[in-house]
């Protein structure tokens, strides 16, 4: 059985459609990477599955029980920590207080919280030293590495990714993705990107995402064979373009 | 000097009375985006509340604190269910609408009920007040700036050093993002509800003594209050406390050297005077806080 299954997915914002019959499954243990053009449904997507967004129909089962239509705290009670676009780390809070609060799914102590907090600073080295530092006052690289201890602080069985490399420098690009394939060896990971080459440099399954469906789906070594494919969401054939956004 | 230092001590009194309540209309606009136009009621309903038990059913003092305080609470529970809950999801103006009917509710409700009649609530303490060198302190200025200074430290306490007020803080900054991490958001709005009904009900508690308790009471400390956030800067929490103070000392001492019956006026003409100099008020620059 699949960790997340999805059958027939459609989300509407109002008259505007923007998931139409969106299947596709995540299997435990994997990383699945979703690409697609502005637009195109990725985050839709993710916003679904963590409860920010209800669907119109179709299901969305994880670990074999429906979560369509839960809200968002329920559902990450279940174990579907969502990282969403744009980092949203508390602007007002510290770099620490940001992290614990990622442990507000489970029944935890603060004095607990402030123990994984710390420790969470073994995978991010490199904002230990922010630890007190509010959250505005951060770079885009360092808000990334909060977000995503934030996220692992819920201790999740899935966690979705939304755009991790966005509006970063190529080297800040390459430690999120170094921190992607640690996180990937206890982890099930679900991962929204617009950079196709690091997207995929990572997964185990691919699906390509175009005005709200899925059209393409496989492993990474046959997404980059289809030629079609590559030269209109991976960057071009063959050219190297890693830690730089494909349109 | 002395009538300064005297003046000094009842403008802080006073002003302690705005500060509280400034703080109720801070909380709830950084927890909702709304301002509360009832938030003033809460301290005539409190202070109502008070007179029904305390001079009518002559309990104990602090046992009738008590139960206003706790009355408080329940009005702020049903003040979250019946005004804000219900239009949670719509923009921020009809829920600023359904304050001021809530605030015409209470108003009213408490008119219809107890009559127009001005109420005299007693002091805490039979000693009037002690004389300290120059200055005569009152004790019930002396019991409000005690409170004041003790809420400040528990505010302080209870949202910089336990999780429930990290909580409240996250979910005042990014609701959405609050739910994705299991922050209860309509609990957190609760919490918020309950302790401003509970804070602008102290204040209308600790001023009873020293106004009359009367209907009109609450709107004019709301608007005191309300002019005191804006000059301490709009959502700030330090800024509400030092806005109620220093509108309470600048209004004393208006009265005292320039005009009594322009009391009222310095408090707003000092409001104008923020609004066209330093619209974003003494501590304006900090509200990077919402990115």
């Amino acid at each position: 059985m699949p960790l997340l299954e999805i059958n027939d997915l459609n989300v509407r914002y109002g008259e505007i459609v923007a998931l139409r019959g969106v299947s596709f499954n995540v299997e435990e243990g994997q990383v699945v990477t979703l690409l697609g053009a502005n637009g195109a449904g990725k985050s839709t997507t993710l916003r679904a599955i963590s409860g920010l967004a209800k669907p119109a129909s179709g299901d969305i089962l994880f670990d074999g029980k429906s979560i369509a239509g839960l809200g968002p705290e329920a559902i990450v009670r279940m174990g579907i920590s969502h990282v969403p676009e744009g980092r949203r780390v508390f602007p007002g809070l510290t770099v620490k207080e940001n992290i614990m609060l990622g442990g507000s799914n489970r029944k935890a102590s603060k004095a607990e919280l402030s123990g994984e907090a710390d420790a969470m600073f073994d995978l991010f080295p490199d904002i230990r030293k922010f630890s007190g530092a509010l959250g505005w006052t951060l770079s885009g690289g360092q808000l990334q590495m909060v977000a995503v201890a934030r996220g692992l602080m819920a201790k999740p069985r899935l966690l979705l990714l939304d755009e991790p490399s966005l509006g970063l420098a190529p080297v800040i690009v390459q430690a999120v993705f170094r921190i992607i394939t640690e996180i990937r060896l206890s982890t099930t990971v679900l991962l929204v990107e617009q950079n196709a080459r690091m997207g995929l440099s990572v997964a185990d399954q691919g699906y390509v995402l175009e005005t709200g469906r899925i059209v393409l789906g496989g492993k990474p070594e046959d997404l980059w064979a289809n030629e079609a494919i590559a030269a209109a969401y991976l960057g071009g054939h063959g050219k190297p373009a890693a830690g730089l956004a494909a349109h | 000097m002395d009538l300064v230092l005297q003046l000094l001590f009842t403008g802080i009194g006073i002003g302690a009375v705005y500060a509280l309540v400034a703080l109720g209309f801070v909380l709830i606009f950084r927890a909702t985006n709304v301002v509360n136009f009832a938030q003033g009621e809460f301290s005539m309903v409190a202070a109502y509340l008070m007179v029904v038990c305390a001079v009518d059913l002559e309990l104990p003092y602090w046992l009738s604190f008590i139960i206003a305080l706790a009355g408080m609470a329940v009005i702020g529970v049903i003040f979250n269910l019946g005004v804000y809950y219900p239009l949670r999801h719509r923009t921020y103006l009809p829920v600023i609408i359904a304050t001021i009917g809530a605030s015409i509710l209470m108003a009213n409700g408490v008119l219809a009920l107890y009559g127009p009649q001005p109420q005299v609530l007693p002091g805490w303490f039979d000693t009037p007040g002690i004389q300290l060198g120059p200055v005569y302190l009152d004790s019930q200025y002396l019991l409000i700036i005690v409170v004041t200074i003790a809420l400040v430290i528990f505010n302080y306490w209870f949202f910089e050093h336990t999780m429930i007020g990290k909580k409240l803080q996250a979910t005042s900054q990014d609701k959405e993002m609050a739910s994705l991490l299991g922050i209860s958001v309509s609990t957190m709005i609760m919490v918020t509800f309950i302790y401003s009904a509970v804070l602008g009900g102290l204040a209308g508690l600790l001023v009873a003594p020293i106004l009359f308790v009367s209907i009109q009471m609450g709107s004019t400390i709301a608007l005191k209050a309300f002019a005191a956030t804006i000059i301490g800067g709009f959502g700030d929490v330090t800024g509400a406390i030092i806005g109620g103070l220093a509108l309470g000392i600048i209004e004393t001492f208006g009265a005292a050297y320039i005009s009594v019956p322009y009391k009222d006026g310095f408090a707003f003409l000092v409001l104008v005077l923020f609004l066209v100099f330093r619209p974003q008020g003494i501590f304006g620059e900090r509200v990077a806080e919402k990115a």
